[in-house]
């Protein structure tokens, strides 16, 4: 590493020096009440793998460049020089850690990996070592913002191609649109994710509740999130945002995708129109007898996978627990649950970047929680989580049947 | 030489300290608040908070939060116990220190006890000695950075040095050479920026003992601002955060 690009590191590291950050650099008391925290080291126990022991990879580059005891003897903080060797540890901390923030709950003062984990990816960023992969994807995500009249004519194709799968899990009734799409004054905006699985049940479902409701242009996946960019994060929301503004909803409903739903409702600011996650509006429309499912469809007992960014950190626990009460009679909680629920080790980005035996290295005890609920199906209300589950349940042959809960009330609609 | 020293220890050397501590911790807490902002929110939510839920419990949950640490409690009930026994402990001390000068009289004015009669000591000195040992032991061996082990030990022999003032005189017939009522008159002259030797009224071979605990102190006062225990001053606005 040159001087210039050294300066250049060190210069964004203090950036990311906000006032939370000083604070979680200086007070840790390395009490190692966050060690059995994190999924990552309880699957495999190895202290880089604690939370405390990844942000000691940012802490000690703190200590050497911003506090006067790293100058005067770095040995009592073990303060280090930045350099390419360094910088592995720095992808460590970005890149083993799903950013869950379980070990928030763990931490007698509540330090917030995740804000470690932003810093790291910043300055991986600024070296041009973050995964590529994820750069890509977000800046294909504002360059459609950025044109998105241009796409629109293909969008409404594609839409319309999904509309014969909608109507075999909800028939319309004549004169309605199927997948409506630009509708000013539309109570609710539904944005996706850009696959089919997550429209067809979704609107379905929201055709089956009689709702006046427009699915966005855009996708709810937010990789400047993953990526750990604050600029391209907010870029990729602010799309929606201006749909939202320009078609005046009362509500942006977020597909099942934890970051899309953190990032939107507890990111962005307020805004005039409501941000819920489409768990929460199947639990009303189920709630206001919008809907009605009929629970013989989903057979087996079910339990359910807490995603972290939506329940953690984005404070919905309640909804998917009341619809699956409304699907089975056969529920059952995983142990531990709700906030202190296991990451499934997919989140932060981990499942797109693609080091699979990672993942799934850093799920066992993921993997040995859901085994012991003895369900069959396993649902959850988030992509990421989706798919790492899905793939955990292979792995671990743990022989159950991942699902969106959306699909699941899709799959239940009767008249 | 050594009178020299003892009383630069005992007198300027005070000050000094006080002064440097109280520096520095102004320093970093104006260096954190006129850093940038934090993102919108940092908060967690506990199993009974929706998002919608506004009330986050504000403040009385962050204190609630740093003053009884309900996680470490459910996670690791030891490591509580000598948590809450020592920072419970360490209040107390400090009572017990303002109880030395004259004007205060929490035990009664000619008791040779300082409140706890020891015991305090003794605990604090029990749990420094345990958050000393669990880190010779893996995982927070691996965890811990020198740092670590010095202030504890540091404060181990802080706390050493004091048990040896208050056991003498509440644990043995013949106490230690110095009274509790003549360490009031130390600490009253110091408040009066009184420069004499403090000689004059603790006259006593034991007199290098209560130096070596005045230096000590000293010490702790120096790094205060530079290590860990600043938490002190962040553990409320840290858990805020988290409560949001
Ligand atoms: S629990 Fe908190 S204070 Fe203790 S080591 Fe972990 S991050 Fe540091
Ligand atoms: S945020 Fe999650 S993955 Fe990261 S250190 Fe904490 S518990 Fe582990």
């Amino acid at each position: 590493m040159d001087g210039k690009m050294k300066q250049e590191l060190l210069d964004v590291f203090a950036s990311k020096l906000n006032q939370s950050v000083r604070m979680y650099m200086d007070n840790c008391a390395r009490c190692g009440a966050c060690i059995e925290a994190c999924h990552v080291y309880a699957s495999s126990p190895e202290t880089r793998y604690t939370a405390v022991g990844r942000a000691q990879n940012l802490r000690r580059l703190f200590e050497k460049y911003h506090k006067y005891s790293g100058k005067i003897a770095p040995w009592l903080g073990e303060a280090v020089e930045l350099d390419d060797n360094w910088m592995k540890k720095v992808y460590e901390t970005a890149f083993t850690c799903t950013g869950c923030r379980r070990c928030m709950t763990y931490c007698p003062f509540g330090i917030d990996t995740q804000q470690f984990q932003a810093m790291a990816k910043a300055m991986l960023i600024a070296a041009d070592m973050e995964p590529k992969v994820l750069s890509m994807l977000a800046d294909v995500s504002v360059a459609k913002g950025e044109n998105i009249e241009a796409t629109k004519a293909n969008f409404a194709e594609a839409c319309r191609q999904l509309e014969a799968e909608v109507i075999q899990k909800w028939q319309q009734e004549a004169g309605k649109e199927t997948i409506p799409l630009d509708v000013k004054g539309a109570h609710v905006l539904y944005v996706a994710l850009a696959g089919k699985h997550s429209i067809i049940p979704a609107a379905a479902i929201m055709n089956a509740a009689g709702e006046n409701w427009s699915l966005s242009y855009f996708e709810a996946v937010n990789f400047g999130a993953f990526v750990g960019n604050p600029v391209v994060t907010k870029n990729i929301a602010q799309r929606i945002i201006d749909e939202a503004n320009r078609l005046g909803v009362r509500e942006v409903a977020i597909c099942e995708c934890g970051t899309a739903y953190r990032v939107m409702r507890h990111m962005t600011g307020t805004h005039d129109f409501k941000v819920i996650t489409f768990l929460q509006l199947i639990e009303r429309y189920l709630r206001d007898g919008r809907i009605k499912v009929n629970k013989a469809v989903n057979n087996g007992r079910t339990t359910y996978h807490d995603p972290c960014q939506i329940a953690r950190n984005g404070g919905v626990y309640e909804a998917p627990r009341y619809i699956l009460s409304r699907l089975t009679d056969d529920y059952v909680d995983t142990n531990p649950t709700k906030s202190a629920n296991w990451c499934c080790g997919g989140g932060g980005g981990l499942v797109v970047v693609g080091d699979k035996d990672f993942r799934m290295m850093s799920a066992k005890v993921k993997a040995d929680q859901v085994r012991a609920t003895g369900a069959k199906v396993l649902a959850t209300g988030c992509e990421n989580c989706h798919s790492q589950l899905s793939d955990v349940n292979e792995h671990y042959q743990l022989g159950m049947s991942v699902e969106f809960v959306s699909s699941m009330a899709a799959n239940a609609l009767v008249r | 030489m050594l009178d020299k020293l003892f009383y630069f220890i005992m007198v300027p050397m005070v000050y000094v300290a006080v002064a440097w501590c109280v520096f520095w911790i102004v320093v970093k807490i104006v260096k954190i608040l006129r850093a940038p902002t934090t993102p919108p929110t940092l908060r967690i939510f506990p199993d009974d908070k929706g998002p919608e839920d506004r009330n986050t419990g504000g403040l009385p949950a962050a204190l609630w939060d740093t003053f009884t640490m309900p996680s470490v409690l459910k996670y690791n009930p030891l490591l509580w116990v000598f948590l809450v026994v020592f920072h419970v402990s360490l209040a107390v001390l400090f009572l017990a220190h303002l109880d030395l000068l004259p004007q205060v009289n929490i035990m009664s004015a000619e008791s040779a006890d300082m409140i706890g009669n020891g015991a305090v000591g003794a605990l604090l000195t029990a749990s420094i000695l345990y958050f000393l040992f669990r880190r010779f032991r893996s995982p927070l061996r691996e965890l811990s950075i020198p740092a670590d082990y010095l202030l504890l030990f540091l404060i181990f022999l802080l706390f050493l040095s004091g048990d040896l003032i208050s056991w003498g005189n509440s644990w043995s017939e013949s106490g230690f050479g110095l009274a509790k009522q003549d360490f009031g008159l130390y600490l009253r002259n110091l408040f009066a920026f009184d420069l004499s030797d403090p000689r004059q009224v603790l006259d006593h071979p034991h007199y290098a003992i209560v130096v070596s605990h005045v230096f000590l102190a000293n010490l702790f006062l120096l790094v205060l601002p530079f290590s860990k225990i600043m938490h002190v001053f962040f553990a409320v606005p840290m858990n805020a955060l988290r409560r949001g």
